[in-house]
């Protein structure tokens, strides 16, 4: 899809799933589900940063600190 | 090498590994947020970053679980596309980015192969592949 900018790189993301498989060794992943875990992950980060950064400029901040994500996260949390 | 107290060399190595896998979260979560504040002005503190991966990691451990759970319900143990759909089922947009990046991925396979079957039968014939390159543009 557009992959524009910054994102995670597959081998990592692959290694963060699979340390959080219950039974281990067993699981395996193909490499559709990777990149499309992959994708999810980068949108998640990105509607954060785009959210948290809306509300600081809401607020009138130059910068985002911790209360900006705070307000934001219920709901991000509910969209994905 | 004998450790003395509540943790072993295990655990430490444990411990290590975790560690080296939410530097390198940390490091692509600030490598976005700089793009972003490229484009608004706006600057990400260091500390909305650190919690910023801190939330991703949570997030993708939530995502492992049910990938796991919804590969072993389809009695699988391989979790293929068809569980991170499943994933991303409640938010109905995300649902459609998902099933067409997952559809543009299993067409492109298909193409990859085609390609390879024909250069295997006719390998001078190259005018049917770059046909083949204008209808997907």
């Amino acid at each position: 899809m557009a992959e524009n900018g910054a994102s995670f790189k597959l081998s990592t993301v692959e290694k963060i799933v699979k340390h959080h498989f219950q039974d281990n060794g067993k699981t395996r992943m193909n490499t559709d589900s990777v990149k499309l875990t992959t994708e999810l992950l980068r949108l998640f980060v990105l509607e954060m940063a785009a959210r948290s950064c809306d509300q600081a400029r809401s607020e009138g901040a130059e910068t985002v600190e911790v209360e900006h994500l705070e307000k934001i996260l219920p709901q991000l949390l509910l969209d994905f | 090498m004998a450790e003395n107290g509540p943790f072993g060399a295990e655990d430490y190595e444990q411990v290590a590994y975790t560690q080296r896998l939410k530097a390198a979260v940390h490091h692509t979560v600030g490598q976005m947020c700089d793009n972003i504040s490229e484009e608004s002005g706006v600057t990400f503190s260091r500390q909305v970053i650190a919690a910023m991966s801190e939330a991703t990691m949570k997030k993708c451990g939530e995502f492992a679980v049910d990938l796991e759970l919804f590969a072993r319900h389809g009695k699988r143990t391989v979790v293929n596309a068809d569980d991170v759909k499943l994933v991303a089922r409640r938010n109905k947009a995300l649902e459609r980015h998902i099933s067409l990046m997952a559809d543009s991925l299993v067409s492109e396979k298909e193409k990859k192969k085609s390609k390879k079957a024909k250069k295997v039968t006719a390998p001078s014939n190259t005018s049917d592949a770059e046909n083949d390159d204008s209808n997907m543009g």
